[in-house]
């Protein structure tokens, strides 16, 4: 090293690793064969190496379900927490810690439905973080039971002789919410896809909200089949604010749609299409403010501060011995 | 030459005059014709006074009051006759801040605001009263800010330039604390990570006291202690690391590049914060050099912090690096993170003394601004006895700079300094050195006006001296590109592409008829408003007039033989706005010409009449038209031939832009069918589509090592030969985005391959 031609800030740089996709992956899943949930991690995987981010400083953090075994399989930090709850603690990890990358991942039980109250006050927060619900339309690790997206009319261990209530949608629900500023749809079928919106939505400053419809062949087999199979089907929408098909891509899925992210009442109207199904940006605003900063405007909240403020609380409150001095 | 003519010739050749009626403009007080429109500023809607606007109320840091008021209508005012009143009321209310503003004392918009309501209310009669107050009432709802309102006077530039500074520190001031705050707080997070007393707090002794009385006998502590204590804990933090964290925060606390924040405590015990402004570049230059070990000291904390915080401090590494890190290898761009420096100096004395330090700010490539505003653009002496030429001083400086190449400058007078706002702006926030070098238009303090002709307002002065090109006003910013054409803007200047401006001028002839003529504005029309070189024009009454006499802009343009037999005048007018002839000594004349030559090579930087690319230009034209007349020789050859041959076909026609290739012959052979438009046939051999791949498992666990991920984790045929075709078509069938194809069987003896292969084919 040469003393003086680096200035230190150049140090950061001149060690840095080159991450791999290795460095990456995490335990084995144990997800069941042709599990969309594989194609979503390893989407979501090749998108941390392309970012090259430290595995130090992110974070999964996951409610209870199949797709809740995710952080499992990352090797970064993780969190698999309790049903419903992932996105409270990632809100607390970010409030302490601003610094990390942030990614949750949660099921359509998870956050539709246990985690219904947490989901909506996430969106109004705006905290800096990236939401992956997979949404396979079905509780799987309990082994099927409807859903709230679980399409009308299916047959499960809840519901023998089929649901009888309609699908909520979760990105027209987010969409509904004054403060969403990110809002965008995946499918695990087209893996370039899910790493492109999930690096859109990462790049984003701001929460992030994307779901991924994800074939669960266990509970729901052939559920996406007719669109799997005919391209024709899909309808990607490209945007230079949102994202552009590479060529290949667009060669094999011919039915394209310009949709401008700024455009929220156009994105509704998307949203709420389920044939073909809509995949890309459907909403992004960068100016929505986010609700983290762990401090006040001029006061830095150390430990120590913090400390001291509290002690000081808690003086007001102490018992005096009479007598004991004072007025 | 007739006799007439020979007293101005002896005149403007010589300064002698021989007829007595040859009048000194000074004791004349003639001003500049053009100035005729603007004896009361007050009236004209122009940029001043501007407001320097206080804290961040959006819509620039300063704003023009003619645009506040503007803006305010546009939202209240409805269009067309309804709003008409009401914009009426608020127009008379801006002329009349506009003169309260003039006034000199230094207030803010609302308290100028509210007065001229006042004046206005009582000059207006009862009847109108109720209108005029509800329209200034809803006007005063419309003023959404306040700030210092500034008029076009001496301090204007050092106002306007050290408001937009401040703004800028406070930017980068706060950027730096929130930078602090930042690594403050996570590092002390990490020395607060309490990992030393995880040991305890796990005991079972612990746990008990924690739970209280009530639920001592449910729990069994001992067990959940030795739970707990199965948990990884991390380490405590080595002793050379807390030592590193807490000397960076010892750093953070004691540095003096910020004032210490509102609400810290221990105020009064810290040093004063330093200062950033200066009025002499020696001054500035000592107190970086005094605080470049200091300086030293927080850029190396903040790298170490940086690097502790990104988990990437690695002692093996780094800490030899930072033991021997001191004020020798700070770098320019470390300066960034520090809030920049600005020296305020005064004239053309202040200037050349200072020549030497300010040559080494402007070129240190540091953050350092410069102003330096000028009030004297040509000098008592510019045409002194002992000069061979003229020596215009003011825009002097601002040229050298420029030929420095990395230095911001701005240069203007303050009539169009609003207009270069963000250019300023631009240049404060800038990496590097700026130059700002402006033109008050004021009358010098010292020299007690002597120089101003008394009718001449300095917002006048200040227009003049840069529509008379003495003065041209531009900018070159280095970070804008690589070449002049983005980094060196001439716009700010009237008619950029001309000598001189020119404009309309109307005015009423003996029989009071009106006519419109066009005069240019030139260099000495601007130095006519100046009392010291009034000796150097005569007014010639019109029953002197000849034709030999004509406008300075057309003489400058002849030959020296043409002008031999010409005078040159200007338009002047008196305190009655009655028009006179002031013929110009030759002195003067070759000033305007060596201004010209100046701004020529201001024109040629900002691609205007470029010598280079004209003399390039016209060599290409020469070569492109002697090409052209080539190639139509040739088709003129080829239409012969063809009426020569009657079978031949008809030539092709002309190729029209320049440079293009001579006509080729169409092929006769037919162009070759791409290859995409065949059909592809039946796959033979087994392939998949890999980037499509959803990483589902299907193939990999039917067949390990027929089917392998690769680096980007998605199935490629790793060995077709690694297990039977069977399984390949099953693997095909699988799949559950199809992208598996099984191609051909590749061992003939397998069993059932008819079968296969039929279903194979959907995949194929
Ligand atoms: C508080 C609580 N209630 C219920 C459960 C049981 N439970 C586990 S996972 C699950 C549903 C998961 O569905 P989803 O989020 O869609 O995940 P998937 O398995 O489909 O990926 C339920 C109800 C639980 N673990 N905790
Ligand atoms: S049950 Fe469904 S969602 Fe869960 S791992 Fe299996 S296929 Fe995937
Ligand atoms: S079966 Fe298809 S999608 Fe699944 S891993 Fe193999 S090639 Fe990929
Ligand atoms: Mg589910």
């Amino acid at each position: 090293m040469t003393m003086d031609a680096a200035a230190p800030h150049c140090l950061l740089g001149m060690f840095d690793e080159d991450y791999t996709l290795d460095d990456y992956k995490g335990a084995e899943p144990r997800w069941c064969v042709g599990c969309g949930d594989s194609a979503i991690l390893a989407a979501v995987q090749r998108l941390c190496r392309d970012e090259q981010l430290a595995p130090e400083k992110t974070v999964f953090v996951s409610g209870i379900g199949c797709s809740s075994r995710f952080p499992h399989y990352m090797h970064t930090y993780g969190f698999h927490g309790l049903h419903g709850r992932a996105l409270p603690v990632a809100e607390g990890i970010k409030l302490q810690r601003p610094d990390l990358h942030v990614f949750v991942i949660t099921g359509d039980g998870d956050c539709c439905s246990i985690g219904t109250a947490h989901w909506i006050h996430a969106i109004r927060y705006n905290m800096d973080m990236t939401v992956l619900v997979l949404d396979n339309g079905i509780y799987g690790l309990t082994k099927n039971q409807a859903s709230p997206t679980s399409p009308l009319g299916l047959k499960s261990n809840t519901t023998p002789q089929g649901t009888v209530l309609e699908p909520i949608n979760p990105i027209s629900v987010t969409l509904g919410i004054r403060n969403a500023s990110f809002v965008a749809q995946a499918v695990d079928w087209i893996p370039e896809l899910v790493h492109d919106i999930v690096d859109a939505a990462f790049q984003h400053k701001g929460l992030s909200f994307v779901r991924v419809l994800q074939r669960c062949p266990e509970y729901l087999d052939g559920r996406y089949d007719a669109w799997v199979k005919d391209p024709g089907k899909m309808l990607l929408l490209n945007h230079e604010n949102g994202i552009q098909t590479s060529p290949a891509l667009a060669s094999v899925y011919k039915n394209h749609e310009i949709h401008d992210p700024a455009d929220r009442n156009r994105a509704r109207e998307i949203a709420s299409t389920s044939d073909p199904i809509p995949v890309g940006v459907l909403y992004r605003n960068q100016s929505i403010p986010c609700y983290e900063n762990p401090r006040g405007p001029d006061r830095l909240y150390t430990p120590d501060v913090v400390k001291g403020v509290l002690e000081k609380e808690l003086d007001r409150f102490t018992i005096q011995a009479v007598g004991g001095g004072g007025d | 030459m007739d006799k007439s003519l020979s007293a101005l010739t002896a005149f403007h050749i010589t300064g002698e005059r021989l007829a007595g009626e040859l009048d000194d403009v000074g004791r004349l007080d003639l001003r500049p014709a053009l100035f005729g429109a603007y004896r009361d500023l007050s009236k004209l809607r122009h940029d001043f006074p501007l407001v320097l606007v206080n804290g961040d109320a959006g819509g620039g840091f300063v704003r023009s009051l003619s645009g506040v008021v503007d803006e305010i209508l546009s939202d209240i005012a409805p269009h067309g006759i309804a709003g008409e009143r009401l914009r009426q009321h608020v127009l008379k209310l801006e002329q009349e801040a506009r003169s309260l503003a003039a006034g000199g004392e230094a207030r803010s918009l609302g308290e100028i605001w509210d007065d001229a309501g006042r004046r206005l209310t009582a000059k207006t009669d009862a009847a109108a009263l109720p209108q005029l107050e509800e329209s200034l009432a809803q006007a005063r709802e419309g003023l959404r800010f306040d700030g210092e309102t500034v008029a076009c006077d001496g301090e204007l530039p050092v106002k306007f330039v050290t408001h937009a500074w401040t703004l800028d520190k406070r930017q980068r001031t706060q950027r730096l604390r929130d930078k602090l705050d930042d690594l403050t707080l996570t590092l002390s997070n990490i020395l607060h990570t309490d990992v030393d007393n995880v040991e305890e707090a796990q005991g079972a002794e612990k746990l008990k006291r924690s739970m209280g009385k009530a639920l001592e006998d449910e729990f069994d502590f001992d067990a959940m202690s030795r739970l707990l204590r199965t948990a990884p804990t991390g380490e405590t933090l080595p002793e050379a690391r807390r030592r590193r964290l807490n000397s960076v925060l010892t750093v953070f606390k004691s540095q003096r590049f910020l004032p210490p924040a509102e609400n810290s405590r221990k105020r009064g015990r810290r040093k004063e914060p330093y200062g950033f402004v200066f009025d002499s570049c020696e001054e500035v230059l000592e107190a970086i050099q005094k605080r470049r070990p200091e300086m030293a000291k927080l850029v190396k904390a903040v790298a170490i912090a940086e690097l502790e915080v990104a988990n990437r401090y690695d002692e093996s590494k780094h800490d030899q690096f930072f033991s021997h890190f001191s004020h020798h290898h700070l770098h320019v761009e470390d300066f960034a993170l520090f809030p920049p420096y600005l020296v305020r100096l005064h004239g053309d004395s202040a200037v050349a003394a200072e020549r030497t330090a300010l040559w080494q700010v402007l070129s240190s490539g540091l953050p350092i601004k410069v102003l330096v505003q000028y009030d004297d653009v040509l000098g008592g002496d510019m045409l002194g006895p002992e000069r061979l030429t003229a020596n215009i001083k003011g825009p002097q400086l601002a040229a050298m700079a420029l030929g420095l190449g990395n230095v911001f400058v701005v240069q203007t007078s303050s009539a169009y300094l609003f207009r270069l706002r963000d250019s300023i702006a631009t240049g404060l926030a800038s990496d590097g050195p700026a130059l700002f070098s402006l033109f008050s238009g004021a009358p010098p303090g010292n020299a007690a006006a002597s120089n101003n002709s008394p009718n001449v307002a300095p917002y006048l002065k200040a227009a003049a001296a840069t529509e008379s090109r003495a003065f041209p006003g531009y900018v070159h910013d280095p970070e804008a590109g690589g070449d002049w054409a983005s980094r060196f803007h001439l716009e700010t200047n009237s008619q950029p592409d001309a000598d001189w401006p020119m404009r309309d001028f109307h005015y009423q002839d003996a029989g009071l008829q009106r006519n419109a003529t066009e005069t240019a504005f030139t260099f000495i029309d601007f130095v006519a408003c100046d009392r010291r070189y009034a000796n150097r024009f005569a007014r010639v009454p019109q029953s002197s007039w000849h034709d030999g006499m004509i406008p300075v802009k057309e003489f400058l343009d002849l030959d020296a033989e043409s002008a031999a037999s010409k005078v040159p005048y200007i338009w002047m007018i008196d305190e009655r706005d009655a028009l006179c002839r002031a013929i110009v000594e030759d002195s003067l004349v070759s000033a305007a010409r060596q201004c010209r030559d100046m701004w020529h090579s201001l024109q040629e930087l900002a691609g205007i009449n470029n010598s280079h690319a004209q003399a390039l230009l016209a060599g290409e034209r020469e070569i492109w038209q002697k090409e052209k007349e080539q190639e139509l020789e040739a088709l003129r050859g080829q239409l012969e031939a063809a009426a020569a041959a009657p079978a031949a076909p008809s030539a092709a026609p002309v190729a029209e832009t320049p440079g293009a290739a001579a006509v080729e012959t169409p092929s006769a052979a037919p162009a070759e069918v791409p290859d995409e438009a065949v059909e592809a046939g039946p796959v033979e051999e087994p392939y998949i589509e890999t980037p499509r791949c959803t990483t589902c498992n299907e193939c990999t666990e039917l067949n390990d090592r027929m089917f392998a991920y690769n680096d980007e984790m998605q199935a490629y045929i790793l060995d077709p030969d690694a297990g039977s075709y069977r399984q390949m078509v099953e693997a095909a069938e699988a799949c559950q985005v199809a992208i598996i194809h099984p191609g051909k069987p590749r061992n003939s003896t397998e069993t059932g391959l008819s079968d296969l292969e039929a279903r194979a084919a959907d995949f194929n």
